[in-house]
């Protein structure tokens, strides 16, 4: 039984710090500008230059692989390339904001509150282990959710706008990117953080617990997001027979990782 | 030595009840053997020095640490991990590093408040009373970082008792306030006691002005209870005899031999020009006054002296030393 608003306490108390923490707003914005305007717009004006067709025979192999009628018919080689770049190519990077944007939070919420020592205070409360690593885990997940969707938006306005006029109009997004967009980037946020949290609970510093996330968390969810690249070339029943899975693991997961939260071994090493 | 004079009450009004526990950490033993209880409404001092294992006792009591031998019974139930969360619902706890410095004075009460099942529409006027009580309504908005430590001591309070619960524990919670604070804070805690039937643990070893708040005492040292009960039964056992300090006008011999004669024992003398003194029946006093008066020795003011909690605590501390 899960107490929500003792959830949704911790959850605004955990946005409220990183609100008002403009470094930690600053790392967080930086990720998905890279991801939503910088690589796309890139992309677009490099590809309507005749930059990117000039390495045609580079992609060739890419395109050749392409499952046939992947790509609408009657696009031009720029087309395909534009097509190919902004569907298929940078879809792994909006599974890595969220990744990125919620170690980010997830270590700051986190460790930091065992770095200022406020935990213990948390450890008081008659917040039950299930609701503390919930409200920890969704604090983090449902921002990096937004601004993934928020990054998504801009990405998919750009595109068309800068794309629009060489593609004959608009042209993004797919069904296979909704499905990415709406029920993976969540789910693979989820999982992220949850394994955040779980390697961070051995953690006493905010640089240990990034350390670790960068060892033993992203090597995992790299391994995911390659996945979910390839994902991107089937159809939508497949994607969300995977997302189906991804939803059973985030569950392990996220028990394996309340089971393993022992609050003695917290506060003994405060 | 180990006193536990608070056992001897009716069992339904036991709130916290240690039981033998024992705790270590590798081979460090931080608790041992420890036992004693508090009654409802009562305020129970654990006093020790630092590192006496005050703060690991608070732990074993709420439920974050698991004893290795001993049981803590809370409201009457042997706590346990099944049932440590609910009854933290009952429970206050002050630290004093709990407070989230970028978030306001309002903003931690609120959280917490939440936190401890307040219902949302309770809630603002809660936290009103509380910062109010406390005398931070003027700062209610100002980020905890900017705050003083005495003020974020009493937030921490503040935040401990917002739910106005039946347990508080408070670690350490006159520790960096002034002594004006201090008093003000202890004279809260009175009102809050018998107001509320709150029944209070205060860990701490700053002893100054406890006599008036702490109805029991347990003084702590390496993690062993050397002694505890009610404050006037251990005072009283340890100064069975009723002490006095006597002032007169008159010639000082004079008036000690009078003391003497009346009373049957030798007064010493003050720095500050007073006779001290002790006698096992009050009733002696009056008498030894109308004799004062009968030899024409201007009595100024005879009264008694009561043994302080830190007079005791340093006494036991010395004895078990020795």
């Amino acid at each position: 039984m899960i107490d929500w608003q003792r959830v949704w306490a911790v959850m605004r108390k955990d946005w409220l710090e990183v609100v008002r923490n403009k470094q930690l707003l600053t790392s967080l914005a930086i990720v998905p500008l890279v991801f939503a305007v910088l690589i796309p717009s890139a992309v677009v004006l490099l590809g309507g230059s005749g930059i990117l067709t000039s390495t045609t025979g580079e992609w060739q192999g890419f395109l050749d692989n392409l499952p046939s009628g992947i790509v609408p018919a009657g696009y031009t080689a720029d087309q395909t390339i534009i097509y190919t770049v902004i569907v298929f190519v940078l879809a792994p990077f909006f599974l890595i904001i969220p990744v990125m944007t919620a170690s980010i939070t997830a270590s700051s919420s986190f460790v930091g509150e065992k770095e200022r020592k406020t935990i213990e205070g948390l450890l008081y409360t008659p917040l039950t282990n299930r609701e503390l690593v919930l409200a920890k885990v969704l604090g983090s997940v449902i921002p990096a959710v937004f601004l993934t969707w928020a990054a998504f938006i801009l990405y998919a306005t750009i595109v068309n706008l800068l794309g629009g006029p060489a593609m004959g109009g608009v042209f993004f997004p797919t069904w296979t990117w909704a499905v990415l967009v709406v029920v993976l980037v969540p789910l693979v946020g989820f999982l992220a953080t949850s394994l955040i949290v779980a390697v961070s609970g051995r953690s006493s510093t905010m640089q240990g617990a990034q350390g670790a996330a960068m060892f033993i968390v992203f090597p995992i969810l790299a391994l995911i997001v390659s996945q979910a690249t390839g994902l991107m070339l089937f159809d939508v029943p497949v994607a969300l027979i995977a997302a189906a899975a991804l939803v059973i693991i985030d569950l392990a997961t996220f028990f394996f990782v309340v089971a393993r939260f022992h609050r003695e071994r917290i506060v003994t090493r405060l | 030595m180990s006193l536990d004079l608070s056992a001897q009450r009716a069992p339904q009004d036991i709130i916290v009840t240690a039981s033998a526990l024992s705790k270590g950490f590798g081979d460090h033993q931080v608790v041992s053997n420890l036992s004693f209880s508090v009654a409802r409404g009562r305020a129970y001092g654990l006093l020790g020095p630092n590192g006496s294992g005050k703060t690991t006792t608070l732990r074993l009591l709420t439920g974050l640490l698991t004893p290795d031998q001993g049981e803590v019974t809370l409201f009457g139930e042997s706590v346990s991990a099944n049932n440590a969360d609910r009854l933290r619902g009952r429970i206050g706890v002050q630290t004093d590093t709990s407070l989230y410095d970028s978030l306001n004075a309002r903003e931690n009460l609120r959280i917490w408040g939440a936190l401890y099942g307040v219902r949302p529409k309770a809630l603002a006027g809660r936290v009103d009373q509380v910062l109010d009580v406390l005398g931070l309504s003027a700062r209610a908005d100002s980020l905890v970082g900017e705050f003083s430590k005495g003020m974020k001591q009493k937030l921490a309070i503040g935040r401990a008792i917002l739910h106005q619960p039946e347990l508080l524990f408070l670690d350490e919670p006159t520790a960096g306030l002034d002594p004006e604070a201090s008093a003000d804070l202890i004279e809260y805690l009175k009102q809050m006691i018998r107001s509320l039937n709150t029944t209070v643990i205060i860990c701490t070893h700053q002893l100054h002005g406890l006599e008036t708040l702490c109805d029991d005492i347990g003084i702590i040292r390496s993690g062993e209870l050397l002694s505890t009960g009610a404050v006037d039964e251990l005072l009283r056992r340890r100064w069975p005899e009723h002490r006095y300090t006597l002032t007169v006008g008159g010639d000082l011999a004079r008036a000690a031999q009078v003391v003497t004669s009346s009373i049957g024992r030798t007064p010493e003398t003050s720095s500050a020009g007073a006779l001290a003194f002790s006698t096992p029946d009050k009733a002696r006093v009056p008498e030894l006054v109308t004799a004062l008066v009968a030899e024409r020795i201007p009595v100024q003011a005879i009264a008694p002296v009561t043994p302080t909690i830190e007079q005791y605590y340093f006494a036991t501390l010395n004895e078990e030393v020795l």
